[in-house]
Formats: C-alpha cells, sequence, structure tokens
C-alpha cells in the first residue's frame, strides 16, 4: 500500500457516518439488552427504575444453578479435548516437511468452520441415537464430543499461528543438543507454544458456552446448557432474569476474548 | 575423521529442482579449524547442515570416526552447532542454555552444574549466567551459543557463519577467541563463512566451494599463493589475469608464453591443463615494476595511495589491465607518473596456471 498519498479510505465522503451507524447496529441492541438486566420491573421494554432483583433471582434459580454448571462443564472439558487434538493437528501440519494431500488435510481439520452447524447438529442426533440404542449410555459425553468436535478448528488456529511465527531453529538447536522429539517439544515448542495454546483453549471455551444449535439437538432430556435454558424460557415468560444471565455471558466473554487478543499479539 | 563421500544432495524435483551439493568429497582430520569457504548459494550450509544431521543427502556417505551415521537423527550424533542466529532458549537463562545438552544426556546434576561453570568460564560469561538471554548483547549472545555447543563436549563443533551478525571490531575479537576455543577444547572446528579474510586468518585448511562443488582444499597459503582454478584466484583476494600458452611442462612446473612472446616459468596443479591456451594468474603484490621492458609491457594509467601500499593500474600493450602493489616505504618520493612506459615482472613459480 502506498504510504502518503495513496488510496486512504477514510478520506472518502460519508465513510465516517457509515461507521459510526454499523457500531450503533453492532452494539445498540447488546446495550439495550445489558441496561434493561438492571430493570427493577417485570418488563423487558419498560424500565422502571435500577435493581439487581434479576441477578439475584438467576442466582437463586436452581435451573440457571444447574444449567450453569452443567455449561461450564462441557465447555471445560471440550475445550481441553479440543486444544489437545488441536495442538497435535497443528505440529501435523506446521512441522512435517510438505507432503502431497497437505492443503487437503488442512480444509478437514477446519471443516467443522464450513459445513453448516444444522448438518452438524442432525448428522450427531442420528449418530448418537444409535450409540444409545447400542449402549444405553445416555450421559453428558454426548454433548462433550459434540463441543469439542465443532471447537477444534476455533483451538487449532491461533496455535498454528504461534507454531508458524515460531524460530524453526530453535528446536533444531534442542535436537543438535541431544534432544529427542519428545524432550524438545516438552522443553522447547511447548513453552513457548503455551500462549498459543491458552488462547487456542479459551475460544475454544468461549464457542462450547454459547452454543444452542447443536447442544439443542445433540441433549438429552433434563441437560440443558446455558443457552438452551435461556431458549426455553424465552418460549413461556420473557422477564430481565434472561437479560441478567446474558450479561453475566456477555461479560465472560468479553473478558476471554480480551485475554485472547492479549495471548496472541504478545509473540512478538 | 569426517568423511564426506560423493555426497549429492537435490532439494526438490522436476524443473524446481536445485542441487545444491553435486559429488562432494571431503575429509576432515581430527583437531582441525576446517572452514568451508563460498558465496552464498555454493552449497557450504548444506554440507554443514548435513553433517548435523539435519538434511538428508540425496545420495553419498558420511561417515565419523569410521562409523557411518547418516542413518542417525541429529540428536544421535556426537556432533553440536553454532547456528547463524545462536538460536538461544528464549524461555531459558544463559546457565540453562548452556547445561541444555548436557541434560538432554541425562548426566548428573552437579556434573552438569560443574560443566557450566567451566563452560561460562571458558567463554567469559560467568557474571550473566542467571540473564536471561533477551537481556544481553550480541556478542555475548555469540558467546552462549558457543558455550551452549562446547558443553557437551561433542567431537565436532560445526559453525554456520557465527560471526555474520557482529560488528566489524567484535568480529575481529571473536576470531581470536574462536581460534582460542578451538585450541584449548581441542575439538574439530567446522567453520562455514563467505568471509575469505576470515577463512584465511582462521583456518588450518579451507575448501572453497562454487555452484555446489568443492574446488580447492589446501591451507590458507596454499590457496592463497596456489590457486587452482579462476573462481578460487578470483574469490580470495585480488588477481591479475593473464592469458598465455603452455610450452613445455615438467610435473609442478610449467613454461607459459606471455603475449608479449616472452616465456615465464610458471606453476601448476596436479591435473590441470597440459598443453595449449591457458589462464595465469599474479597476485598483485608478487609482481614487480620496473621503468622499461619487463615480461610485460605496458604504460602507467593510476596511481593510487593506500597508505600502507600503492596501487599501481598498468594498460599492457594488448589492452588487458594490470595491477601492482607495492608497499610503502617511510618518506619514499613517488618515482612513477601515469602515462609511463612500464615493464612488469614476476619471479620464476609465481604465476599461477589455473584450470578453467
Amino acid at each position: 500500500m502506498a504510504k502518503s498519498r495513496g488510496f486512504d479510505i477514510r478520506h472518502q465522503r460519508g465513510f465516517t457516518p457509515i461507521a459510526l451507524l454499523c457500531f450503533v447496529l453492532l452494539y445498540m441492541p447488546i446495550i439495550i439488552l445489558v441496561v434493561y438486566s438492571f430493570n427493577a420491573g417485570q418488563s423487558i421494554a419498560i424500565w422502571e427504575g435500577f435493581s439487581l432483583r434479576w441477578y439475584q433471582a438467576a442466582w437463586e434459580n436452581e435451573q440457571v444453578q444447574d444449567a450453569t454448571i452443567r455449561s461450564l462443564v462441557v465447555a471445560g472439558a471440550a475445550s481441553f479435548i479440543a486444544t489437545s487434538a488441536a495442538v497435535l493437528a497443528a505440529l501435523a501440519t506446521t512441522r512435517t516437511p510438505p507432503y502431497r494431500g497437505s492443503t487437503f488435510v488442512f480444509a478437514m481439520i477446519n471443516q467443522p468452520l464450513m459445513v453448516p452447524e444444522i448438518v452438524t447438529a442432525v448428522a450427531l442426533l442420528i449418530f448418537f441415537a444409535m450409540i444409545k440404542v447400542a449402549t444405553g449410555y445416555t450421559g453428558l459425553w454426548y454433548l462433550i464430543l459434540a463441543h469439542s468436535a465443532f471447537c477444534i478448528p476455533f483451538a487449532y488456529m491461533p496455535i498454528r499461528a504461534r507454531l508458524q511465527g515460531m524460530d524453526l531453529s530453535l528446536e533444531q538447536a534442542g535436537a543438535d543438543l541431544y534432544g529427542t522429539p519428545w524432550r524438545v517439544f516438552r522443553k522447547i515448542t511447548l513453552p513457548q507454544l503455551w500462549p498459543g495454546v491458552l488462547a487456542g483453549a479459551m475460544l475454544a471455551f468461549v464457542i462450547s458456552l454459547d452454543d444452542v444449535v447443536i447442544t439443542e439437538f445433540v441433549k438429552s432430556a433434563g441437560q440443558d446448557t446455558l443457552p438452551t435454558y435461556m431458549l426455553g424460557q424465552l418460549r413461556r415468560v420473557i422477564t430481565p432474569e434472561v437479560n441478567a444471565i446474558s450479561t453475566v455471558l456477555l461479560a465472560i466473554s468479553v473478558i476471554l476474548v480480551m485475554a485472547f487478543f492479549v495471548l496472541s499479539r504478545s509473540k512478538k | 575423521m569426517i568423511e564426506v563421500t560423493n555426497v549429492t544432495k537435490t532439494f526438490g524435483s522436476g524443473a524446481d529442482a536445485f542441487t545444491a551439493l553435486k559429488e562432494v568429497s571431503v575429509t576432515i582430520r581430527q583437531n582441525e579449524f576446517f572452514t568451508l569457504l563460498g558465496p552464498s548459494g555454493c552449497g557450504k550450509t548444506t554440507l554443514l547442515r548435513t553433517i548435523a544431521g539435519f538434511i538428508d543427502p540425496t545420495s553419498g556417505s558420511l561417515s565419523l570416526e569410521g562409523r557411518d551415521i547418516l542413518g542417525d537423527p541429529p540428536y544421535l550424533r556426537p556432533v553440536n552447532t553454532v547456528f547463524q542466529n545462536y538460536a538461544l532458549f528464549p524461555h531459558m537463562t544463559v546457565a540453562q542454555n548452556v547445561g541444555f545438552g548436557l541434560e538432554m544426556l541425562d548426566k548428573p546434576r552437579s556434573e552438569v552444574q560443574a560443566t557450566v561453570r567451566e563452560m561460562l568460564e571458558l567463554v567469559k560469561m560467568t557474571q550473566l549466567a542467571d540473564r536471561q538471554t533477551s537481556e544481553i548483547s550480541g556478542g555475548q549472545q555469540q558467546r552462549v551459543a558457543l558455550a551452549r555447543a562446547l558443553a557437551p563436549k561433542p567431537k565436532v563443533l560445526l559453525l554456520d557463519e557465527p560471526l555474520s551478525a557482529l560488528d566489524f571490531k567484535l568480529r575481529k575479537e571473536m576470531q581470536i577467541e574462536l581460534k582460542r576455543l578451538q585450541s584449548e577444547t581441542g575439538i574439530t572446528f567446522v567453520f562455514v563463512t563467505h568471509d575469505q579474510e576470515e577463512a584465511l586468518t582462521m583456518s588450518d585448511r579451507i575448501a572453497v566451494m562454487n555452484e555446489g562443488r568443492i574446488l580447492q582444499i589446501g591451507g590458507p597459503r596454499d590457496i592463497y599463493d596456489h590457486p587452482a582454478e579462476r573462481f578460487v584466484a578470483d574469490f580470495i583476494g585480488d588477481t591479475n589475469f593473464v592469458e598465455g600458452t603452455i610450452r613445455a611442462i615438467d610435473g609442478e612446473a610449467a613454461e607459459v608464453e606471455l603475449p608479449s612472446g616472452k616465456t615465464v616459468a610458471s606453476r601448476r596443479q596436479e591435473g590441470g591443463p597440459q598443453a595449449g591456451a591457458v589462464t595465469i594468474a599474479v597476485r598483485p603484490e608478487h609482481a614487480t615494476l620496473q621503468a622499461g621492458e619487463g615480461l610485460l609491457s605496458g604504460t602507467l594509467s593510476n596511481i593510487v595511495y593506500f597508505g600502507t601500499d600503492t596501487h599501481y593500474h598498468i594498460t599492457l600493450d594488448d589492452g588487458h589491465a594490470f595491477v601492482i602493489r607495492r608497499q610503502n616505504q617511510p618518506d619514499a618520493r613517488e618515482s612513477y607518473a601515469v602515462g609511463d612506459a612500464v615493464g612488469v615482472s614476476f619471479a620464476p613459480g609465481v604465476a599461477q596456471v589455473l584450470r578453467d
């Protein structure tokens, strides 16, 4: 790009109003949601004064507690599994000599990003139904595995980026100094890959925490996560309790995403 | 000690194939400071990395102390490398870096600590043992990289242009330092550089490489005084090339007829040209200038004063250029002037018949 007097979009007429409009459209609904979570009244549209009653209600609601714990368990387990798999996948796609079909492998790893979520959801529903019939197991592992699967590409991307940015000669120096591949990975690659691993895990965690479609299809009876619980609530009475839960989820996501950016930037 | 035999390395395949090493054979002796010298892309680093185990040659064999090591991965070869960018582990301290190799060899803690201390002393870095590698200067990083590679007491130390990132003064210091380390440790050094001066000052023997081949192997003096090929003569130092014709040969001696019609006793390499038109090489400081007729005659076209010496640029009668370099004496007056008719002479055996 030309530096001095080249093309600069900011000089385009209408740039500032359009940008502002976009930001308002993006964030206005969220701001309204957050504001009404503090509403003292029953309505999600009529302001009746400031109160934390809906936060308290959500906090004391056993169904919310139950769904929150389940969400955290699923997101924690799924992000752990997805991140482990993603580290292996990233190593296999950056630390091997170029081979035929590497693009295909790359596409396969990122496949969950491209397949419509509803297709994955239906496929998993049918697949897990077969397993349920065969084994009789109806526990939480179906959800965890399903979440792990679609979280892999999200965990994979920051880890792969970090690996690609790492100096290959460090690993060569490790091997040169009598480190077997496993020890070089543990002593040299992993300590430097760590920010990428954390970033990937956090991204996977947020994605899992937020999922509705696949969870809705895969969950057994009584296995609501926070998002599917909220969806169920919306079908009945809408109170600012939903706003309060959403606001907390939003806060968690924002914190994790910010941490993700800080971590992925610290690679110099 | 290291025996490289007919090693060829081709990268890629088909139209993109690039052959970095072509049938390279060389024997590196115990305890020597051996330098691979050549321009970038000549294959010197490829050869070094082949010895380290990072590159599998396409064909050929490689042995260390009589044992074939081609099948061994880098971590099984008793060979350590000083990388061009040092490749220090950024998440470890100086001492941890130096101790890494010994730890990987599962040496007892006390031995690791003792050796690390010894190595840091050897490279004069004891004070900075607990620093992070990002907190020390380039020259210090260089010393740590050396200590790290020397700590496991390898049979061979490979150095991949380790001085190229240092500034001029530091480079001079490290040249002397490296030579000292080599003689103190008694480890065989294989040193890669594109800097001819570095090669001449440090090496016991030099292999001059170009386009994937080793052109000549010999001591610094041998390579400088008796270049075998035009590339070697041209790459190392300055040289005058004169066309001539071989009239007679006798072993290493050759009678060469110069364009002036006079003949001069020259030196030829074994396996060099035996007859016909040849190029001979004469170093500027090996030739003498005189008024009037010499072996070659011409006109003085330029005189350049350099302080330590003076360069006389001569246009020979056949139009070719010739440069003579003469050391300056105190308070000597310049006795030549541009435009003078001068003669160029050199002693018998000074001119080298080149293999083209």
